[in-house]
């Protein structure tokens, strides 16, 4: 048996290609209404609307995972084609890239936030966890913090240690004087962001200093320091990265739920003030 | 520097009855099944007074008690001292009457319904009906219980039942064979009974002539022909050349029945080490001798590679490996030596039929044109499973497989394997696990990982499920619907020796509270009460295992590691 894990491309083609049909249909509606006359924003509005509803419906179906409703990864895919149609709706309905009117601009704004927000997310689930996995590590988010306090405590032990079997302090003040500071709570976040190495620069930068200050037994602890701060390096790492997977929702659910709500008011006024 | 010592341990350090007595070791040896048992046969290390008082125990069973139950894993067999048992007869009892869970389907709306009504306090439990269904009682000896059966008379009108009196052996086989117990066996009056546990029958069989005969006997009459028979290569066989071959069938066991108590010790060594420690069932350039077939347990199968050893596959219950190389010696090939090496992972109980008898009833029937037979036959044998496949497989090809076979997660049927390169790390997965059981998430997204795969601490459902074993109420059991291996929350004492069992620490113990969030506490030392909990493959939803259903990105698979071959899409969804 193998495991297919994703969906196969002609899957997804089937996928893209009926959203795309459901696109053309729209477009000659909107043709044929506009070519009797007629005001075409209402059947693009009411297209848009139901793929928006649709889209929302993920959310919901995300707190239902005991029913019987296919599985996640299904409403994933379709949200994400789904996203993307609604995308191309929103330009046929406004007739231009943004809409007219205080009220419209800023759904549009929200629209676009939301969008964005959105395709970066995607961007970053697909890229991200691949990272990670290369990083070596695999750590919990929640557990990120005990776990960074647990190198601190081995570290400080250590370094206790080496100045109670060797009878110098000059570790000990250089890991208050400068260390102490990495080993704190997550460091160099943003470099960790765009992949850079400026955390493993620092900390050797900091050992190398140091180096020539100590003895040789003193040398085996830092040696053993910069182990563990190796390892605090790889769960920054994955802090940074997984703080983005978790953060970039925080944007695109709330402004989700606003353009919802825009929208359903939007439809309300169209329905009182122009039927 | 002070040099620390320790007492060298022993094997009978722990005995198997705390309370055994030289009395009862006395009065055990003038029972007529074990006064005839030549002591004088048994090693000084290992005498048979030893094994008496370390390896068994004496134990009381009222009337009523469950004694065994079917389905059940037990590592220990009994001899009636006293009093009259009863066995059920197929069809055997109701689950609900054993101790088990009874699982029903939620409905639509029940499934719905869970929306509001989860808890907000984890590990509630309804005191009043726990109390209510109780099947568990107390027994005299400190720390155990027994499920007992609550209108015998009814059950012995309604069931087909036969007696066991004294000096009746029975449990051996599955107690030996590490297989389920196929009856249940009440006490119909109160019982004693003597429990021997496995290590100690295994030296009754390995010293005395009577036992090994006895229990032969019963293995052969039981359960070797059913094994044959469902064995491909001899389904063409009419029962009498098929009990020949059970005939001239040998037993043979390798590796340690307990190999779960030193999985841990096992994982620290250095990863060649395992391999090498391993008990050798055939060696790589061998002649084969005879067909092998795994009774129960697990075989690997590697060939020599560089400096080590590289697995290819694993055997399980069920295969066979060998047919292809005699058959090929019998044909005149003059190269018949074994292309790879056999060896015990963990436990395996083998069957060896020998090449002559094989040469008789199988090649003679494959070379009188039935060459399609030979082919259909062989396809569910390792060998034919694309063995030449394997052995050309590339190091990195199979180091998945490996991994798998080193950390022993081809125990699993249901391994929760997460494809860490499409895992967004949202816990959706633990969400959706945590809302199909009441607010209680039954599994950690955490667990050991090789590349960009992790098995993750969830219960794995194992072909060989040694949490099972010991179990007092049978609580935790094998489900006759769907085999997975669930607990029974009304009938779990909260003993923990399902979770200290489980090799892959994926049954955890929780401390219960009522509905207003207070500990539920033992009236008699004010602690709390625990439960052993796991993931049952939300048994009881609709939807199948929430975890798998809830990942949006399709990152997570329950796999049998024997029927997988990963293949990661490439599309990205």
């Amino acid at each position: 048996m193998k495991i297919q894990q994703g969906f196969s491309l002609v899957r997804i083609w089937r996928y893209v290609g009926l959203a795309s049909l459901l696109f053309l249909v729209t477009w000659q509606w909107t043709i044929q209404i506009d070519r009797s006359l007629g005001v075409s924003a209402f059947a693009s509005g009411w297209v848009l609307f139901g793929v928006l509803a649709f889209l929302s419906l993920f959310s919901i179906r995300k707190r239902l995972p005991f029913m019987p409703l296919a599985p996640s990864a299904i409403w994933f895919m379709l949200h994400t084609i789904g996203g993307f149609l609604a995308l191309f709706l929103f330009w046929l309905h406004t007739d231009a890239l943004g809409s007219k009117g205080f009220y419209g601009q800023v759904l549009t704004v929200l629209f676009y936030i939301t969008s964005i927000s959105g395709v970066i997310g995607l961007f970053m689930e697909k890229v991200i966890p691949r990272q990670l996995t290369c990083s070596g590590v695999e750590i919990i988010y929640e557990r990120i913090p005990a776990e960074i306090a647990g190198i601190r405590e081995e570290v400080e032990s250590l370094i206790l240690k080496c100045t109670e079997e060797i009878g110098t302090s000059t570790l000990a003040e250089h890991y208050l004087e400068t260390l102490s500071w990495y080993f704190q709570k997550p460091r160099f976040f943003l470099n960790n962001v765009f992949g850079g190495h400026l955390s493993q620069h620092w900390v050797r930068q900091q050992c190398m200093i140091l180096e020539r200050f100590l003895s040789e037994k003193e040398r085996e602890y830092l040696d053993k320091v910069y182990m563990l701060a190796e390892k605090k390096r790889k769960i920054d790492f994955h802090y940074a990265l997984q703080s983005l997977l978790k953060t970039w929702l925080l944007v695109h659910i709330p402004m989700a739920a606003a353009v919802t709500a825009m929208v359903i008011w939007h439809l309300i006024l169209i329905m009182v003030f122009f039927v | 520097m002070a040099i620390t010592t320790q007492e060298r341990p022993q094997r009978w350090d722990q005995p198997f009855g705390l309370f055994m007595t030289d009395q009862d070791v006395d009065r055990l040896l003038t029972i007529p099944e074990i006064s005839a048992i030549e002591e004088n046969k048994f090693p000084a290390h290992c005498s048979l007074k030893g094994i008496l008082k370390n390896d068994a125990r004496i134990v009381k069973y009222s009337a009523g008690d469950i004694v065994i139950r079917e389905g059940d894993y037990g590592n220990s067999a009994f001899l009636v001292l006293d009093g009259s048992l009863k066995v059920v007869l197929f069809p055997g009892l109701p689950g609900e009457m054993l101790g088990r869970r009874t699982i029903r389907k939620k409905t639509l709306w029940q499934a719905f319904k869970q929306l509001w009504t989860q808890r907000k306090t984890p590990e509630v439990r309804d005191v009043k009906s726990q109390n209510q269904y109780s099947l568990v009682r107390a027994t005299e000896a400190l720390g155990t219980s027994h499920v007992f059966l609550q209108d015998v008379p009814a059950i012995l009108d309604r069931n087909k039942t036969a007696s066991l009196g004294k000096g009746a052996l029975f449990g051996e086989l599955a107690a030996l064979g590490r297989t389920p117990r196929t009856s249940t066996i009440f006490a119909e009056t109160d019982t004693e009974l003597l429990e021997i546990r496995w290590q100690g029958l295994r030296e009754f069989r390995k010293y005395d002539q009577g036992w090994r005969r006895l229990i032969d006997q019963r293995y052969r009459a039981n359960a070797l022909n059913a094994h044959l028979r469902a064995t491909s290569i001899f389904s063409h066989l009419n029962d009498e050349d098929l009990q020949e071959v059970a005939d001239a069938t040998l037993f043979e066991t390798y590796g340690k029945f307990d190999w779960h108590l030193t999985y841990n010790k096992l994982q620290t060594q250095e990863k060649n080490l395992g391999i090498k420690d391993e008990p050798i069932i055939a060696q790589q350039g061998d002649y084969s001798d005879g067909i092998l077939l795994v009774r129960t347990g697990f075989a690997r199968v590697s060939i020599d590679r560089g400096n080590g050893q590289q697995t290819l596959t694993y055997l399980g219950t069920g295969d066979f490996y060998g047919a292809d190389e005699i058959f090929r010696a019998w044909q005149g090939d003059s190269n018949v030596g074994l292309r790879v090496t056999i060896t015990a992972l963990g436990y395996a109980e083998m069957l060896r039929v020998p090449s002559k008898i094989v040469e008789k009833h199988l090649f003679a029937y494959w070379s009188s044109g039935r060459e399609g037979f030979r082919k259909r036959s062989l396809q569910s044998s390792v060998e034919s499973r694309r063995m030449q496949d394997f052995i050309d497989r590339t190091l990195t090809d199979g180091a998945l497989l490996e991994w798998a076979v080193e950390e022993r997660f081809v125990n699993g049927t249901q391994a929760m394997l997460i494809n860490m390169d499409r895992c967004v790390r949202c816990d959706d997965c633990v969400r959706a696990c945590s809302a199909a059981h009441d607010g209680n998430p039954r599994f950690i997204r955490h667990g050991k990982t090789f590349e960009n795969w992790m098995v993750a601490n969830a219960c794995m459902h194992c072909a060989d499920p040694v949490c099972m074993i010991g179990c007092p109420t049978g609580a935790i059991h094998r489900s006759m619907s769907g085999g997975m291996v669930i607990i029974n929350d009304d009938t779990c004492i909260g003993c923990e020796t399902c979770a200290n069992s489980c090799p892959y620490s994926n049954i955890r113990m929780v401390s219960i509270r009522d509905d207003v969030g207070n500990f539920i506490t033992d009236p008699q030392n004010q602690k709390p009460i625990l439960k052993a909990t796991k993931c049952d493959l939300c048994a009881d939803q609709i939807s199948g295992p929430a975890c798998v259903f809830a990942c949006p990105h399709d990152a997570m698979r329950r796999v049998d590691f024997r029927e997988t071959e990963l293949d990661e899409n490439t599309t990205g969804f």
